[in-house]
């Protein structure tokens, strides 16, 4: 069972703040859906390899090759706050 | 005469041989969609000065007596997940709004390269997170076939300004269903070609081991073209592979393809349109001189719960890094008043806030399957289905085993539905993709054909989808080529 606890709990693991007049909802909707996955139960996947992307390809290597594609002015510029170079973060504590 | 109208071999052919130069057909078309896109909404920005100047470059070329390559002053709208430098990329949320990408993603790079024009970027669900374009922080598109209707989606806008003769073609993004889903309901070709076969590198990722760039056209031989311009393998994308592709043209060759129709595909819940639909295009499929064949699918009835537990454990995790610190700041947040930090603070708000309802509710979905205690009966079991639904594929193909060479299902269970029908109840959402998760499921290639040519006017499109063989675009794109000549 999905509870108010469960949904609270989720939500800050995932660093969400709910607002308060979708907490029913929400609940509900997840509900329905979870519901809804008890029908994989049925399916024997004993000894099935699980498929765990999408692609089979395995051991991508590449030269490890200095290839500068973006100027560093430019990658500095897109974030929110710059001075000087450097990229400015609010403080945390 | 409307070269806006034209595909894109009769394009390269008359600006060739200068019936019409590029940036006419650009300005042409500029017009034409701020006198019609205030009722479809495809677009969110316009590149207007930029497509414009391309245009002009490519005049140029053409009047100095250049060569030009088949794509040079093509005229394409992308969906708005997709970098292109110095343009803005929403990927339709409000937590991207202020977002002005700095590279190129490499479909678009390969595209300016090729001198193709970006008229603008379209409406999408919020991080191709939908199946009707209405989870648009940004407002819903409408179908340019009925106004009270869905386009589709996730990629609904590129689907719609093709549809709406906006534009010459698109590019669109395809985890479940979002290429081929609206491009059914909006009368267009629409294809998801092989994971692995196009770079995501610069598309905003959904769901890495699902998500797959590709066209919206007018014809098959038009996505073709698109495709072919886009394709490869790309160092800043590893799970892009190096593999040969070429176009199929032979009807000898492609004759020979044998057809499979799954059972489990042609079952109670379609619509009688779509019935209809599906009935005429295997008809005209037959008079051509193909040969068909039942097969079973038999775990196509859990791809849904696997789709869902998958797509949003990966969700969860690639919009981690929508934090409110990177790419846009909400103004004034500081320490509350409980025990939250200031960058706690942050975060919730931020993505409390500016998420909207479908995403939130995937990160959640996310969350749960993937958290301690439960991940073993969701996300490993899900994996392990997954598996099984790409055997059912395989076994189905396997040439030794008398297995067909392509298989033909519906695109969705009903024509497009009507805004609002579905927005309360995500789950009834989520079967409108019933027929199309399995193929990103097991990584196939897939396209949605429309049954007939559908006019702006006339009565709702119907699609049928055509799945390949891993890395066999060629066949799907081959019969579908010789089925638009009827």
């Amino acid at each position: 069972m999905f509870i108010k606890k469960d949904l609270e709990k989720l939500a800050e693991l995932a660093r969400l703040d709910l607002k308060a007049n979708e907490e029913e909802k929400l609940l509900g909707d997840l509900t329905k859906i979870l519901n809804h996955f008890e029908e994989l139960k049925e399916v024997d996947t004993e000894s099935v390899a699980p498929m765990t992307g999408g692609t089979e390809a395995e051991n991508v290597l590449r030269e490890d090759d200095e290839n500068l594609t973006l100027d560093k002015n430019k990658a500095i510029e897109v974030f929110p706050e710059n001075s000087g170079g450097f990229l400015k973060v609010p403080p945390v504590f | 005469m409307h070269p806006g109208n034209f595909t894109i071999k009769k394009f390269h052919e008359g600006l060739k041989n200068k019936e019409f130069k590029a940036s006419e057909v650009v300005q042409d078309l500029f017009g034409k969609i701020k006198n019609g896109d205030g009722k479809i909404h495809s677009f969110l920005t316009l590149l207007e000065s930029d497509a414009v100047k391309q245009a002009e470059k490519i005049d140029g070329d053409l009047a100095a007596g250049k060569e030009i390559g088949i794509l040079a002053g093509v005229p394409l709208a992308i969906k708005d997940n997709i970098l292109i430098e110095g343009s803005r990329a929403t990927a339709g949320s409000r937590i991207l709004e202020n977002y002005v990408s700095n590279y190129d993603a490499t479909i678009a790079r390969k595209l300016k390269k090729e001198g193709a024009i970006f008229l603008g970027k379209t409406n999408l669900d919020e991080f191709a997170m939908g199946s009707s374009t209405e989870n648009s922080a940004f407002g819903a598109t409408r179908n340019p076939h009925d106004l009270k209707r869905v386009p589709g989606g996730s990629s609904g806008g590129s689907a719609a300004a093709v549809a709406a003769g906006f534009a010459l073609g698109a590019f669109g993004s395809d985890t479940g269903g979002s290429i081929r889903q609206p491009a059914a309901f909006c009368g267009v070709v629409g294809f998801k070609p092989t994971y692995g076969r196009v770079s995501r590198f610069g598309l905003v990722a959904m769901a890495s081991s699902l998500d797959q760039i590709g066209p919206l056209a007018k014809t098959v031989e038009d996505a073709e073209i698109l495709f072919d311009a886009v394709r490869g393998e790309d160092p800043f994308d590893a799970t892009s592979v190096k593999k040969d592709f070429s176009p199929e043209n032979d009807f000898g060759k492609i004759k020979n393809l044998k057809i499979g129709l799954p059972k489990e595909y042609f079952v109670n819940g379609l619509s009688d349109e779509v019935k209809n639909g599906l009935d005429e295009a295997i008809a005209k499929l037959k008079s051509l001189g193909f040969k068909f064949k039942e097969i079973s699918l038999p775990h196509t009835k859990y791809a849904l719960s696997c789709y869902y537990i998958i797509m949003p454990a990966e969700v969860s995790a690639n919009l981690a890094r929508f934090d409110g610190i990177r790419y846009d700041r909400m103004k004034n947040i500081s320490k509350s008043e409980d025990e939250r930090t200031a960058l706690w603070e942050i975060y919730f708000k931020n993505r409390g806030e500016r998420f909207g309802a479908e995403a939130r509710r995937r990160i959640l979905l996310g969350t749960f399957v993937l958290s301690a205690g439960y991940y073993d009966a969701y996300y490993a079991k899900a994996q392990k289905a997954r598996r099984l639904i790409q055997n059912d594929f395989m076994n189905a193909f396997n040439s030794l085993a008398g297995g067909v060479d392509v298989i033909l299902t519906p695109v969705t269970p009903t024509a497009a539905f009507k805004i609002g029908e579905k927005t309360d109840d995500p789950f009834a959402m989520y079967l409108s993709d019933i027929f199309t998760i399995s193929v990103n499921l097991a990584g196939l290639p897939g396209i949605s054909i429309p049954v007939r040519k559908y006019k702006i006017g006339g009565e709702l499109p119907v699609g049928f989808q055509l799945i390949g063989k891993h890395f066999r675009e060629a066949d799907i794109l081959g019969i579908g080529k010789e089925y638009e000549k009827i």
